[in-house]
């Protein structure tokens, strides 16, 4: 397990700004039950349980995760149960979100389907952040 | 800002209203603008089919299947079920691979149980290797038992969730 990690969870950017070099691709027939932690980016067309670092994640449509992301940037155009720790948020309309999305810019495209809190939260926030406060029922 | 002007714009539609789900369509054309708030790649960026892919940038601690073709170049902690799966140079596995076809280049601490079994120049595997057919270039490593396999290797790819029908 990831947990308890002694640095921030949001990885600072790749000083060589190449995280759109190094894309993860999980197919529509690709199940994942366990963690993900990339300092690129990562998309998800298929099934995935359990949480999400990286720096960029994309949840395109048909994608479906059940866990918490901790990114830079997360967009949203499939399904997510789960809560939500980054700086940029864009749900797109086709998202079905549930859970928690704290965030710094938040983007909600007409039909999008959200139950969730979405509390504001300083850029440093996010930064500092080590451990996810407890899920809260 | 301009998200929601176009909204009006496009649907007219009262904010808040509870808005039927066919309104997506008019939703379309705000897209371009979203994209200008931020640059997050759009999902279909150079997608290689139903490839998987795991970059040199992401570790994954658990389990993966897929019913097509995986390839690894980062991290796995965990076990490996596809079709065709590919160990890159430079990849770790710790668990176990299967699949039809297993090809690696990188490090397998574990088992690989594959129909076809390729093992090139730059490949460490410690464990055991199941095949029917399986080739060795010199130069790799490999530490533990070569066996032929049974005829169980016939291995469907477990029950992979059709997540997709239930999305739709």
């Amino acid at each position: 397990m990831s947990a308890a990690p002694a640095r921030p969870l949001l990885r600072p950017p790749r000083s060589d700004g190449m995280a759109g070099a190094f894309t993860s691709h999980l197919s529509k027939t690709m199940t994942v039950k366990g963690d993900l932690d990339s300092d690129g980016e990562v998309v998800i067309h298929g099934y995935v349980t359990g949480q999400v670092c990286a720096d960029r994640l994309v949840v395109s449509a048909g994608g479906c995760l059940e866990g918490d992301i901790i990114a830079r940037d997360v967009r949203i155009e499939g399904r997510l149960s789960g809560r939500i720790f980054a700086l940029n948020v864009i749900l797109d309309a086709d998202a079905e979100v549930s859970g928690r999305i704290f965030h710094n810019t938040i983007t909600v495209a007409k039909g999008a389907r959200i139950d969730a809190r979405m509390p504001w939260r300083p850029p440093s926030y996010f930064e500092t952040l080590e451990q996810l406060p407890e899920a809260r029922a | 800002m301009s998200v929601f002007n176009r909204n009006e714009k496009d649907g007219g539609n009262p904010v808040g209203g509870e808005k039927p789900r066919e309104a997506t369509p008019a939703a379309a054309p705000v897209k371009p603008a979203q994209a200008n708030v931020q640059p997050i790649g759009a999902a279909e960026a150079p997608k290689s089919g139903g490839v998987s892919v795991i970059s040199k940038a992401l570790r994954i601690t658990g389990q993966l299947e897929s019913t097509e073709d995986i390839r690894i170049d980062g991290e796995v902690d965990g076990d490996i079920h596809g079709v065709s799966v590919t160990v890159g140079a430079g990849a770790k596995v710790k668990g176990s691979v299967y699949g039809q076809t297993v090809e690696l280049a990188g490090t397998i601490e574990g088992k690989i149980e594959a129909k076809k079994v390729v093992l090139t120049s730059t490949a460490h595997m410690a464990g055991d290797v199941i095949h029917q057919d399986i080739k060795i270039e010199s130069g790799a490593y490999i530490d533990g038992h070569c066996r032929p396999g049974t005829n169980k290797l016939d291995s469907k790819p477990a029950e992979v969730k059709k997540v997709q029908a239930a999305a739709s």
